[in-house]
Formats: C-alpha cells, sequence, structure tokens
C-alpha cells in the first residue's frame, strides 16, 4: 500500500482526522462486523423481548413490559441468578488464583516446562462434552468405583452420592472442578504471554535490593501484569454469568431434568424458555435482565480494579 | 531467545532453598497428575468395549484393548471423519487468520489512536460479550440465512470473524507495548498504518501466537452454531462428528471417547509445535537496560 | 515466524484444504431439487444406512423423483426449529408436533395420505397423539414404550413378587437391597421429572390434561410423589450410576434388581441375562389405580411451507406408510420398537413369543400416552420443578401440587386463547 501517495489528502485533513481515517481503517472491520453480527441479532431479541412471541421470532403481540414483570416474579428465575452470583464470586478467584499460580510456576521450574504447559494446556482441547461425560461416570459417580469415592476410601470414608444428593450439595465440587479443568488453560496461557513481558531489569533491581521470590512477585510480577489480570478477571466474570455447557452435562443433560433444578443457572433457564418451550418473547427478556446484571457486575469490578483507565 | 531473566535462573539457584523448589515441583506435579487424569480416562475408554465402560468395577486398563473403536470411524461409505476434520481445519485456520487480522487492527487503534469517542467504541465493542448468545442464536441464524449462507464456509467462518475477546487482549497488550520504537519509526518518517505493519507487528509475536491457539481452539470446539448451519453430512465439524456417537438412546460410548481422543490430537500437536513462540515475547536486549 | 506469512500461508492452506475436500467429498445424491429429509441421529448400528436404502428404494420405484436424507446428532430439536423459524426447514423431518407448530402452520395436515382403512390400522395411541381437531400431523415411523424390567432371580432370592402398587414398589425395593445391589433404578435423578409424575398420575387413572383443564386429584397424587421422595430417601434407590435409565447397563451388571428401561433395551438384556428376567408395568398408584406404560416413538411430518409438498406425501406415504417391509426392518432389524402398523406388528417373529410377547400385551393393556396436544413443555418444566421441590428440598407435596395445577391451568386458559 502506497501511503505516500495518500500523504496530500492526509495533509489536509489535519492531526485529528488523520486519527479518525486512521482509527476507521483500522478499528473498521470489527466494529461493522460487531455491528452487523453481534448488534442486529442483539437488538432484534430486545425489540422480541417487548412482544409476545412464541414458536416464531416475528413478535406477535406487542405487551411492553409485561415479560419483564412477569420475569422479576418467576421464583424459578430469580432463583438463578442468586445462585450464578454465589458461583460468580467463588469461581472467579479460584479460576483467576489457579491460572496464575500456574503460569507463575511454570516460569520458575527449569526442567519439563514444555511438558507441563501442554498437560496444564490440553484440557481446554477437550470437547466439554467428553469432559463432562468422565467427571460424570467415572469421576465423580456414586458408585464404590467412582474415582472420587475410591479416594475417599483410601482415608476409609464411604461412597457418597456426589451429583444426585440435595444434601449435602456434593455436586458443587464436581461442578467446580470441571470448570476449573477445562478453562485454566485459556487463562494460563495469556497470564504467560503477560508474565513474559515483564522486563528482566526490574527483577534484577528487586534482587539488588534483596527481595525474596515472594517480595518480588508481590511488587514486580503483580503490578507489571496489571492490565493482563485485569482483562482476565473481567472475561471469568462475564463467562462465569454465562455458565451452561459443563452445568447441563454434568448433572446428568436430557435425562435427568431432576438433577438440573438443583443448579439450574440462568442461561439453563433460558434456553429451556427459548428453545424448549419455544417462548421467544419471554426468553430474550430473561437474557437482557442477565446481560444487565453482568454488566452491573463488570461495573462495579472495573471501578474497583480500574479497568478503562489506559496504563503505559 | 532465552533471554529474559527471571527469579529462578541459575544465577541464583544456589541461593534458592532446596526445599522451596523441591515443594514447587511436588505441587506442579500433583497438579499436572489430576490434570491428566481424565484423559488418562478418555485414552483407556477409547480402546475399550461399551460394558468394559459401564463395568461396575475399576478396570486401569482394558486387558484386550480394542482397535475396533478406531476401524468403525472408517467404516461406512462415506469417510465422514476425514471429512469433519477438513471441514474443521478450514473453519479454524480460516477463522483464526481472519480473526487475529481483525482484532490486533481495532486492539492497536484503540491503544494508540487517540479519538473523541475511544471510550464509547470500548464499550460499544464490549457490550456483546456480556450478552448471552444463546437466546440472540435464532436472530442470528434467521439473518445468516437471509445472506444465503446456509451450509456454506462462508456461513460458518464470517459470523464468528470478529473477535471482541481477541480485541480486548490486543488492547491491553498494546497499552503496555513500549512507546519508544513506534516514536523513533515515526521520527522516520512512518504512518501509522507502516508502524504497525514494519515496527508493531513483528514484535508482538508471543501474543499473536498465544491468541492465534486460543482462537483456534475455541474455532474447533464450537458445536451448537456449526449444527445449525451445516444441512448435510459434508459440512459435518469435528464437533458434530463426536456428538454423533453421544445419541440419546444406545449412545456408542466406546467410539464417542475414541472420536474425542481423535478429535484432541489435532491441537495438542499445534500447540507442541508452537509452544517456544508463545514465549517468544519482545526482544528488548538492545531497548531496555 | 511472522504474521503476514501466516495470513499468506492460511490462505494456501485452506485453497489446499478446499481441494482435498472435493476429492473426499463425493457430490451427495440428488441435485438442488431433491427433496430433503432430515432424521436425528439413531445411536444404532446400521441405521445411518438403512434410510439410505429406504430411500434408494422410493427413487428407484419413483424415477422422476430425487431424496436426500441427513442424520444429525445432537441437538436436533433446536436444529430443525431453528431452520423452520428461518423459513429453511426440509421437507420432511422428524418431529413430533406441537400445538405452536400447527397455529404457527409449520407442519402441513396429512389427511389425505392416511385413509380410513390404513388410520384403523395404526396404533390408535399413536394416531391420537398425532390428531388434532380430526387433522393428522405426522405419521409414526416407530413406537417406543417402557417396562419394569426385573431380575427373576434376585426377587426369587428375596422372596418378593414383582410390585404391582406404588407402595408394593417401594417395599419391594427395601426387600431387593442388599450389600450388593440396590433394589430399584429410576434414573440418576430419582425419577424426579414430569417424565415419573406424569406416571404416577396415569396409574392412578387420571388423566394430566384435557380441554377443561388439569384437574387430576391432588389428594390422591400428593402420596404417590410422597411415595417417591421416601424411595429417594431410603437409600434402595440406585443413583449416580455410570449411564441413565436409558441405558440398561445398570440392571445387566447387576448393579440394581429393579430398572424402569425402554423395549429399546431388550435385546441387550436378553443377550447378557438370558431368561432371568421380566417385565411389569409401572405399578398402579394405589387399589383404584391401575398400571401403566408410556407409549412414545418418532414420527414424521411435512413442512408447510415446503415447495415439494406432493413429493413429500408420496415419500411419506411409499416408505412409511404403505411399505410394510420397511417398517419391519426399521422397527426390528436395528433396535427393538413397536412397529406403529398392527399388521407389521402382528406377523413380526420377533414379538411372537417370550417376553417380547407379553411386551407387545402389555403395551395393548395398559399403554397410555403421557401428555397429549394440549400439554406444553413449559407444564413439564412445571410439573418437574414441583416434583424436585417435593423430592429434593422437602416441600409440602399438596402445596406444591396444587401451586403446580393452578399454573398448569393458566398456561392452557393462555394457550386456548380464554
Amino acid at each position: 500500500m502506497n501511503v505516500n501517495a495518500l500523504q496530500p489528502l492526509l495533509q489536509r485533513l489535519g492531526p485529528r482526522g488523520r486519527h479518525l481515517a486512521a482509527f476507521a481503517v483500522f478499528a473498521g472491520p470489527v466494529i461493522l462486523g460487531v455491528g452487523l453480527f453481534s448488534y442486529i441479532p442483539v437488538l432484534w431479541g430486545f425489540v422480541l423481548s417487548f412482544f409476545e412471541a412464541r414458536g416464531t421470532v416475528a413478535p406477535q403481540r406487542f405487551v411492553g413490559l409485561s415479560n419483564y414483570a412477569l420475569l422479576v416474579t418467576d421464583r424459578e428465575f430469580i432463583r438463578s441468578l442468586m445462585m450464578i452470583t454465589v458461583f460468580g464470586a467463588v469461581i472467579v478467584p479460584l479460576t483467576v488464583g489457579l491460572s496464575l499460580a500456574l503460569a507463575v510456576a511454570l516460569r520458575r521450574i527449569g526442567w519439563g516446562r514444555t511438558f507441563f504447559r501442554t498437560v496444564f494446556f490440553l484440557p481446554m482441547t477437550c470437547s466439554y462434552v467428553a469432559g463432562s461425560l468422565v467427571w460424570r461416570m467415572s469421576l465423580f459417580n456414586g458408585q464404590a468405583y467412582g474415582v472420587a469415592n475410591m479416594a475417599g476410601s483410601v482415608f476409609g470414608l464411604q461412597p457418597v452420592e456426589w451429583i444426585s444428593a440435595p444434601s449435602p450439595p456434593l455436586y458443587w465440587v464436581a461442578l467446580v472442578t470441571v470448570r476449573l479443568w477445562l478453562q485454566c488453560g485459556f487463562y494460563v496461557v495469556i497470564f504467560l504471554a503477560a508474565l513474559v513481558e515483564v522486563p528482566a531489569s526490574l527483577y534484577e533491581a528487586a534482587h539488588v535490593d534483596g527481595a525474596s521470590g515472594w517480595q518480588s512477585f508481590r511488587h514486580v510480577t503483580l503490578p507489571s501484569i496489571r492490565n493482563a489480570s485485569v482483562s482476565i478477571l473481567f472475561l471469568c466474570t462475564i463467562g462465569a454469568f454465562q455458565a451452561f455447557d459443563e452445568f447441563y452435562n454434568v448433572m446428568g443433560g436430557v435425562a435427568s431434568p431432576g438433577n438440573i433444578t438443583m443448579i439450574r443457572t440462568p442461561l439453563i433457564y433460558l434456553y429451556d424458555v427459548a428453545f424448549t418451550q419455544q417462548n421467544y418473547g419471554y426468553g430474550s427478556a430473561g437474557a437482557f435482565v442477565l446481560t444487565l446484571l453482568i454488566v452491573v457486575f463488570s461495573a462495579l469490578q472495573s471501578r474497583v480494579v480500574g479497568f478503562g483507565r489506559a496504563e503505559g | 531467545m532465552n533471554n529474559t531473566w527471571h527469579p529462578g535462573t541459575a544465577v541464583r539457584s544456589a541461593r534458592r532453598p532446596v526445599a522451596g523448589r523441591i515443594a514447587l515441583y511436588g505441587i506442579v506435579i500433583v497438579l499436572a497428575a489430576l490434570f491428566l487424569l481424565p484423559f488418562y480416562i478418555v485414552l483407556r475408554n477409547a480402546f475399550a468395549t461399551h460394558a468394559e465402560i459401564t463395568a461396575s468395577a475399576w478396570v486401569w486398563f482394558p486387558p484386550k484393548p480394542t482397535l475396533d473403536n478406531l476401524t468403525g470411524m472408517f467404516a461406512g461409505e462415506r469417510p465422514i471423519l476425514a471429512i469433519s476434520m477438513v471441514n474443521s481445519l478450514i473453519v479454524a485456520i480460516a477463522q483464526t487468520a481472519l480473526q487475529l487480522l481483525f482484532a490486533s487492527m481495532a486492539g492497536y487503534a484503540l491503544a494508540r489512536i487517540p479519538i473523541r469517542c475511544g471510550k464509547a467504541v470500548l464499550g460499544y465493542i464490549l457490550l456483546p460479550m456480556m450478552i448471552p448468545g444463546a437466546v440472540t442464536f435464532v436472530p442470528s441464524f434467521v439473518l445468516v440465512a437471509y445472506f444465503g449462507w446456509v451450509n456454506s464456509f462462508l456461513g460458518l467462518v464470517i459470523p464468528g470473524a470478529f473477535s471482541v475477546f481477541a480485541t480486548l487482549v490486543f488492547r491491553q497488550f498494546y497499552l503496555d507495548f513500549p512507546r519508544d520504537l513506534e516514536e523513533a519509526a515515526r521520527v522516520d518518517g512512518l504512518g501509522t498504518w507502516g508502524i504497525f505493519w514494519h515496527i508493531v507487528v513483528p514484535n508482538s509475536q508471543g501474543v499473536f501466537v498465544s491468541m492465534g491457539i486460543l482462537l483456534f481452539v475455541g474455532s474447533w470446539n464450537s458445536f451448537l452454531w456449526p449444527l445449525v448451519i451445516a444441512q448435510d453430512q459434508n459440512m459435518y465439524t469435528v464437533q458434530m462428528y463426536v456428538s454423533s456417537f453421544l445419541t440419546s438412546q444406545n449412545p456408542d460410548l466406546p467410539k464417542l471417547f475414541m472420536a474425542a481422543l481423535v478429535s484432541v490430537l489435532p491441537i495438542a500437536v499445534l500447540f507442541l509445535a508452537l509452544q517456544r513462540y508463545i514465549v517468544g515475547g519482545i526482544t528488548r536486549s538492545g531497548i531496555k537496560g | 515466524m511472522k504474521f503476514v506469512v501466516f495470513l499468506i500461508g492460511s490462505c494456501v492452506a485452506v485453497a489446499a484444504l478446499l481441494a482435498a475436500r472435493s476429492v473426499l467429498v463425493r457430490p451427495s445424491s440428488g441435485d438442488a431439487d431433491a427433496m430433503v429429509v432430515w432424521f436425528h441421529q439413531y445411536g444404532e448400528a446400521g441405521t445411518d444406512e438403512a434410510c439410505q436404502r429406504y430411500t434408494r428404494a422410493f427413487e428407484q420405484a419413483h424415477p422422476s423423483q430425487r431424496a436426500k436424507l441427513s442424520m444429525f446428532p445432537g441437538d436436533y430439536d433446536s436444529k430443525v426449529n431453528a431452520a423452520l423459524l428461518a423459513g429453511r426447514g426440509p421437507d420432511v423431518f422428524e418431529h413430533e408436533p406441537t400445538l405452536d407448530d400447527v397455529r404457527n402452520k409449520r407442519v402441513a395436515p396429512l389427511n389425505d395420505l392416511v385413509d380410513e382403512s390404513v388410520r384403523t390400522d395404526f396404533h390408535p395411541l399413536a394416531m391420537e397423539a398425532l390428531t388434532f381437531e380430526g387433522k393428522v400431523y405426522g405419521v409414526r415411523t416407530v413406537i417406543d414404550t417402557g417396562f419394569l424390567y426385573y431380575r427373576r432371580s434376585m426377587l426369587r432370592a428375596a422372596g418378593v413378587e414383582p410390585p404391582r402398587t406404588l407402595r408394593e414398589l417401594v417395599d419391594t425395593a427395601r426387600k431387593l437391597t442388599t450389600g450388593e445391589h440396590k433394589g430399584l433404578f429410576i434414573g440418576n435423578d430419582g425419577g424426579t421429572n414430569s417424565h415419573f409424575g406424569g406416571l404416577i398420575v396415569l396409574s392412578a387413572g387420571e388423566k394430566l390434561i384435557d380441554r377443561n383443564g388439569c384437574r387430576f386429584s391432588v389428594p390422591r397424587i400428593a402420596p404417590g410423589v410422597a411415595m417417591l421422595r421416601e424411595l429417594n430417601q431410603s437409600g434402595n434407590l440406585l443413583v449416580g450410576a455410570t449411564a441413565d435409565w436409558w441405558d440398561p447397563s445398570a440392571f445387566i451388571n447387576g448393579e440394581c434388581a429393579m430398572q424402569w428401561c425402554g423395549l429399546w433395551a431388550m435385546p441387550a438384556i436378553r443377550k447378557a441375562l438370558g431368561d432371568d428376567f421380566g417385565i411389569v408395568a409401572w405399578p398402579a398408584l394405589d387399589e383404584r389405580g391401575a398400571p401403566v406404560t408410556f407409549v412414545g416413538g418418532h414420527s414424521l411430518c411435512v413442512n408447510a411451507a415446503s415447495p415439494r409438498r406432493q413429493q413429500a406425501l408420496d415419500y411419506l406415504r411409499w416408505t412409511w406408510i404403505d411399505n410394510l417391509e420397511i417398517q419391519a426392518d426399521w422397527n426390528l432389524a436395528y433396535g427393538f420398537h413397536l412397529p406403529p402398523r398392527q399388521t407389521v406388528a402382528a406377523q413380526a417373529a420377533a414379538l411372537q413369543s417370550g417376553v417380547p410377547a407379553e411386551a407387545l400385551r402389555l403395551v395393548q393393556q395398559h399403554g397410555r400416552n403421557l401428555g397429549g396436544w394440549l400439554w406444553l413443555p413449559e407444564m413439564d418444566a412445571t410439573l418437574t420443578n414441583a416434583m424436585a421441590a417435593i423430592v429434593k428440598r422437602g416441600a409440602d407435596p399438596q402445596d406444591e401440587l396444587n401451586a403446580a395445577v393452578e399454573r398448569i391451568n393458566r398456561a392452557l386458559d393462555r394457550l386456548l386463547g380464554k
């Protein structure tokens, strides 16, 4: 591309105009693509949420805010929202903490680094269907030969019903572990890419000042990867609120509706409403209420950790 | 390549307590074993029979491992496994290339090009991530059908080619990118376009490779959208192929696990091959310090 | 590794792969004008080839017609619904027609297809499930049903008879539970869903719903669900098995003495256990009720918006209604289902003797349609939630069921436009 040929034109635009032109060229594709493939369906869904739309995605009968009003009194939906908030509060620190710990550990060990990196990344490549099956059928099944029960028998514990027992709610162990297993690799990769960029000179300076490993972690590593950490926190939170696949499959999926009622996340509930019950108006409204919750949470989180601010 | 120093290199090892190192390795090894356990089960089941998989006793490895599951996948009049692998590769490669291209440019723009509504554009790009896709799913399909992209690679690749997640990561990365490289280039008379392609991109290898792998895996694992776009077996992707064994009645569990194993291999290979580029990073020896 | 090199490399790779693909992909039979037929993926071996064979046979019998049959795995229902909603549905497809489908004119009425003589030959419950206000909207291709399978040897050892009422089921489950196996398996969620809720209601001799509403007697049904809770808390239920109730592995492995499972599992059970098993229907709720079993299966519908409606009707009639050979083959050669046409069922050798003959008799005597046209998926969800509240969370059965019935009736009112 012969930029020089455009020089006279660019000169005439002035600095702000030049920036705008450059921005348009660089960010244009994403802006247009997102507009077309994300915003149009989203706006469609938003419009639909003010209508009655059963068995069709064309608005049938205008009902104003009544879908939203029904949602607020919907016992199952409210339960799902409360449940996912608690889940998010637990899983996000766990995931981010574990991923960061793994990434730092991977940076520190010298021998077998490639092997271990691959091991922690590999679960990402596994389809969640196969992974959830392994969790439900082999690891946490209620039989004596389930891996978790075998591990328990080493400590003299009786086989327990992990997944279908309503109390104690041991199914959370299965759900949290499967999610960590499937997702940590993702965040480890991002953390690694960020850790690599930390300048050696900072560590050298800390070493010269007599800092211990833990201190250099707190005062050199953490601040330097702040931007990456903040993004990861953000992504992890959004992902937690939209949990569906592993929950649905580990608890038994279509075969065990009774078990699903115990952990029905908002998305599981909305999927049932929209696709099984073919109630697209109500389902869309629910999706936007969930979106509101996610936006509020993310906004609070970015206020606390300072997301929008550009650093560097 | 290996010039980023970190606490733990040989220089310091004499001072590091041996107990600390043993503990570190111990923890990593235990975690690695836990992470590998499910794969071991997938591997074991892939060579077992239905009875062995649903047996009421623990089996470390089937006494007579069977390759029937593997050969069974090549039976049938159409090479569905091969077709779905090829389809998934086409979609994953094309989509990853486009996603990296568009997201890196947009991320750079958001990080470096100052315009007044920069914050607004950022919000515009981030919002779709917070909206659950499952419910806007059908309108998306109607839209894509309207373009006539059903049962075509266009329908599989283009709608997902604009990754807001990748844009976000690139933006954060470029916020931290050392400005002095770009300043030097600007002094030399390069415009933004030139700086991006000649200075910034060649020095961001690490993030391109990392994001490339994550995006590739995301594309490889996607299931619901390809299911709706495909209208016949010729457009199967590898996840659809794996799921074809998980039917509600009479699921073919052995073949399911073998298919899952087979579908993991290309990515494992890809990851191993690209390992060293992830931690390549910017060569800083000449600039800082 | 430069990014630009990667971009160019990707283009080359994609081009090469597309070329490779065109070698692998033989053009599917039929051109753009072929009739499109969708099935969901059946698990049994040989079903894929069988379907294609029937289609070839149809094309041979009708030289000017072309048909393209595809089977789809995973969430088939979402795929069908999305396609229909986008106006890109197939011509013929497997689907259980619902009231929404009829009202939104998504499925075509098939009355000209099924004339009187044939209509009476189809199993009456199947016809009832597919006929709404006098019009037929689907053709049943297989009938599925379920039974309480029991191990003769285990029952003999414990000195018990197969249960005839729900109370007997609870007691028998207790007596059959030993250190080695549990008494009963009704799913990993302990039967806490609308399937078993429906069975309990039907086993009382009541209906789930009709035009006048959901009016089953809560004072009678509540104790039934309470008994289900008792079962769940007794420790005599097998839960957390490797597979769910649809799969007979638990029964075959001897992990349970009784299991609620489908007709489809009978060949596997017979192969593994020989004669050491028997079947009964789901026990009656009490002395006033009667045993029941469900009658389900799969049906084919025609897309109302299809430009090839006449061809679709021809295809349905030739392949799935008139062709008795295909029906017998499809139902009995791969899995084990009941042929929907009674003449085919009567002539099938596989159903003449032994336990299969007993199965046929049980269905004829005790088979019921679980839901019906007025029973919407949201009512399923309401009933499942009520049962979960009662069984898993210990809520009061009468209160929960009353609330559920009220909710269901409100949904019905909305549906009937009151």
